[in-house]
């Protein structure tokens, strides 16, 4: 049976959720915004599939890997609604920067 | 080290240069490039937790349909394919915001148990009974849920052209 340290694999997704946070803060673009919510999505994905495969109880590892399906299959959906928001907000103003779409400002 | 603790290492250390280098170069195609190996790591870290299901959608979901949907909306919004994003400041603010959420959750790592823990190998067969068994009907209606969200997508993008 392999055997990994846990603490490993929570820093690894500790430091992707925070290139996520970084590019959520920092990028105007709205492909590059979905691309850096992906990256902090898969952080939080890896920790479903983490606790999965440390769980003492086999019940627990396979609600957890379910998670990890159903959230994948989320993740999807949701680039998937983001490029239609791209797609609209290019023809509406013919760029994609966030910064300037400031509509529905009061 | 053991051969699976390297792998980890080298994947780990796969996954963090990946995503930060999709979100700092300025050509959009190399982005979707470096997110396309990062995602391809990823699911190389789901076969090496034993997960092979979760490997297998990862590849086929994220590194196929959702690399593909990305690149689909870089040629739809640009004149030119390889056109440069301007430059954008790293912002002092941001990155110590980030730095700091990392700091936060790295404390808690000493809290775990220290040394290699073995990892738990669930069969495709299992998984695949318990989701679709006793979660059956709830799967069904997040499928209706999603279905929803992409018809509402679609609604989007075929409104504004009448």
């Amino acid at each position: 049976m392999t055997a990994l340290p846990l603490g490993g694999f929570l820093a690894l997704s500790s430091a992707l959720l925070g290139v996520g946070l970084f590019g959520i803060l920092t990028r105007r673009n709205f492909v590059l915004l979905l691309i850096a919510i992906e990256i902090a999505m898969n952080a939080a994905i890896l920790n479903f599939v983490y606790f999965a495969a440390f769980a003492p109880v086999p019940a627990l590892g396979l609600t957890g890997q379910e998670i990890a399906v159903v959230l994948i299959g989320f993740a999807a959906t949701e680039v998937a609604v983001g490029l239609a928001i791209v797609l609209a907000l290019h023809r509406l103003r013919g760029s994609i920067n966030v910064a300037q779409a400031t509509d529905l400002n009061g | 080290m053991s051969l699976p603790e390297i792998a980890l290492a080298l994947l780990a250390a796969v996954a963090i240069v990946t995503a930060a280098s999709a979100l700092l170069v300025r050509e959009l195609v190399h982005t979707i490039l470096w997110i396309g190996i990062f995602f391809v790591d990823l699911a190389a870290i789901y076969f090496l937790l034993e997960a092979p299901f979760l490997g297998v959608l990862q590849l086929g979901v994220y590194a196929g349909a959702v690399t593909v949907l990305l690149l689909f909306g870089i040629m739809v919004t640009r004149k030119r394919i390889f056109s440069r994003e301007a430059a954008t400041g790293i912002g002092v603010a941001p990155l110590a915001l980030a730095a700091l959420t990392v700091v936060v959750l790295a404390t808690a790592l000493d809290e775990l148990p220290s040394g290699n823990v073995p990892i738990q190998a669930y069969p495709p067969t299992a998984l695949s009974t318990d989701l679709f068994g006793a979660h059956g009907p709830w799967l069904l209606l997040l499928g209706l849920v999603m279905l929803v969200s992409v018809s509402g997508a679609i609604w989007l993008v075929r409104e504004g052209r009448e």
